[in-house]
């Protein structure tokens, strides 16, 4: 697209407007193989609008009776739990990660490689995947999930603060090197102290994430509040779908604002 | 006033080692030499420093003063030549030993380096982490009484003993560098190499942090040396004024001896190196 504004060099004369069109043209192209890969049929759905309202009739009014509720919203805290255990616990993992993994703290380039590269796996591996890994470990059930979002949530956090010890003034590094300091020590007392603020948004960002990606979880059989969502739909029983549904979004809202309003404290 | 590039010491520096190091002189420089790519920075300094004076080095940019104070220091590694502390060689050491000998020197920046949302106590503190182990010195927490105490006591020598407990963001420049000072002095360091530590404070805190240095070296016989930016302020607080010019030793005189002639010449040579 650039090549476009780009005054003319000595490279080949291409007109902005044929460099224009050949983008357009992939463009289209691309669009059209993803339409016709994904089976994208806005006809299907407005012929498939019965079922939908069928759908939406049996959810609503949502069961809202005690056993129903009462299980839902301890189904729910069993998901913050999961989203909360899986976040502290992967913290030691992320730090050491982070600080072998950072051009400014690492103490040789191999370190530096080794903990990017399993920093980068630990991300690209779904946390999903790793529940199903582990239910065939641990059995179904929250432990799974635990161990999950621990693994993945590592890979995630180690990376974002291994960037954020990289944005700091090296200048206190330094002056703690010339003054005889060990490189943990450097850590300690130059990095750490520069980048809390940081680290704590980010942490705070994690846990809203994972206690959202932990309702996933719980669809593959890692328990909390996504297991009994999983669960009413298999016994057609929308109505109860809707109100574990109604409790997720006070969860998801909920810790929303609980981790902005800390945020904004911290930020200071 | 020339002085001869003194390869041959550098040369014998590790063979003939003095043998009584308390003789040497704090910190002894001869034939330095470090290049960046593309240009020669250090070409084969000299210099001395004693103890209980301040020494003002002068020189135009790019003339070789703050690399050679970040040699000395270990933040740039020289291409050549030799550094002894108190008789001590230390180019070409690594590790446990060279940690052991450098500790005699602190370091004090433009910049300041401190760390701003520490407390000030902390700061001058964290100059001893070199003599410290890892379990007492984790966490601020861990730091030992016996270490606060001689912490607040540096800091009571700078003057900013009722400011212990402020966090260093809150001070002046002029607070903050005089904090600096006072962990060089918690680092029991006896050689203090101060790279351009006025340059961004004002005339009033300039004036004040001089002061302090030419005290703490006449008082409690420091060896300073200090790039100075500005030749009136050498005159006023340095007991010996040296002048670097394209990596080596211009001249190095008393400041009463020092001439506007000198200077000219000394700017003039940076001026003509681009």
């Amino acid at each position: 697209m650039t090549t476009g504004t780009r005054v003319p060099a000595a490279s080949g004369r291409r007109s902005p407007s044929a460099a224009g069109a050949a983008v357009v043209t992939v463009l289209v192209v691309l669009h059209v193989l993803a339409w016709q890969g994904t089976g994208f049929s806005p006809a299907d759905l407005v012929r498939g609008w019965r079922g939908m309202a069928d759908f939406a009739g049996e959810a609503i009014p949502p069961d809202l009776s005690w056993p129903v509720l009462g299980a839902g919203i301890r189904a729910a805290l069993v998901t913050l739990y999961i989203g909360l255990l899986g976040t502290t616990f992967s913290v030691p993992f992320a730090l050491v990660l982070a600080v072998l993994g950072a051009r400014t703290t690492a103490p040789n380039r191999w370190v530096y490689q080794a903990a990017r590269s399993l920093l980068s796996f630990l991300r690209a591996v779904p946390d999903v995947v790793f529940a199903l890994i582990f239910v065939t470990a641990v059995g179904l059930g929250p432990f799974a999930g635990v161990l999950a979002l621990i693994f993945h949530n590592t890979g995630v956090m180690g990376k974002l603060w291994s960037e954020a010890m990289e944005e700091i003034d090296l200048g206190p590094r330094d002056a703690l090197r010339t003054n005889g300091a060990n490189g943990v020590q450097v850590v300690a007392h130059a990095i750490l102290p520069a980048v809390v603020p940081q680290f704590v948004g980010l942490l705070l960002y994690r846990f809203d994430v994972n206690v959202r990606s932990s309702l996933v979880l719980g669809l593959v059989g890692a328990g909390g509040i996504g297991f009994l969502v999983n669960q009413s739909i298999k016994l057609f029983r929308f109505d109860q779908m809707a109100t574990h549904l109604l409790i997720v979004l006070v969860l998801v809202v909920g810790v929303d604002l609980l981790s902005a309003a800390v945020r904004r404290r911290v930020a200071v | 006033m020339s002085v001869s590039p003194g390869r041959s010491a550098g040369g014998t520096a590790l063979a003939d080692r003095s043998p009584s190091p308390e003789a040497a002189p704090p910190l002894s420089i001869s034939g330095l030499r470090k290049s960046f790519p593309g240009r020669t920075v250090l070409a084969g300094l000299d210099l001395r420093i004693t103890a209980g004076r301040l020494v003002a080095v002068l020189g135009a940019n790019g003339s070789g003063k703050s690399t050679a104070l970040r040699c000395v220091v270990g933040l740039e590694r020289p291409d050549g030549g030799s550094i002894r502390l108190h008789g001590e060689e230390i180019v070409g050491l690594s590790g446990r030993e060279l940690a052991r000998r450098r500790s005699r020197a602190a370091m004090i920046f433009q910049k300041i380096h401190l760390v701003q949302r520490r407390g000030v106590l902390d700061n001058v503190c964290a100059g001893a982490l070199g003599r410290l182990p890892l379990r007492r010195s984790l966490t601020p927490a861990l730091f030992p009484r016996e270490l606060r105490e001689e912490a607040m006591e540096c800091l009571r020598r700078v003057g900013l003993a009722d400011r212990a407990g402020d966090v260093v963001g809150r001070l002046s420049g002029g607070q903050q560098q005089r904090v600096a000072i006072a962990r060089a002095l918690c680092q029991r360091a006896d050689i203090v190499l101060a790279d351009e530590p006025v340059a961004a404070l004002d005339p009033a805190a300039a004036a004040q942090v001089l002061e302090l240095l030419s005290e703490l070296a006449r008082e409690q016989g420091l060896a300073v040396a200090a790039v100075l930016h500005q030749p009136e302020l050498a005159r006023r607080y340095a007991d010996r004024v040296v002048g670097l010019a394209r990596g080596r030793l211009a001249f190095d005189t008393s400041p009463g001896h020092l001439s506007d002639r000198d200077l000219d010449d000394l700017y003039a040579t940076g001026e003509a190196a681009p």
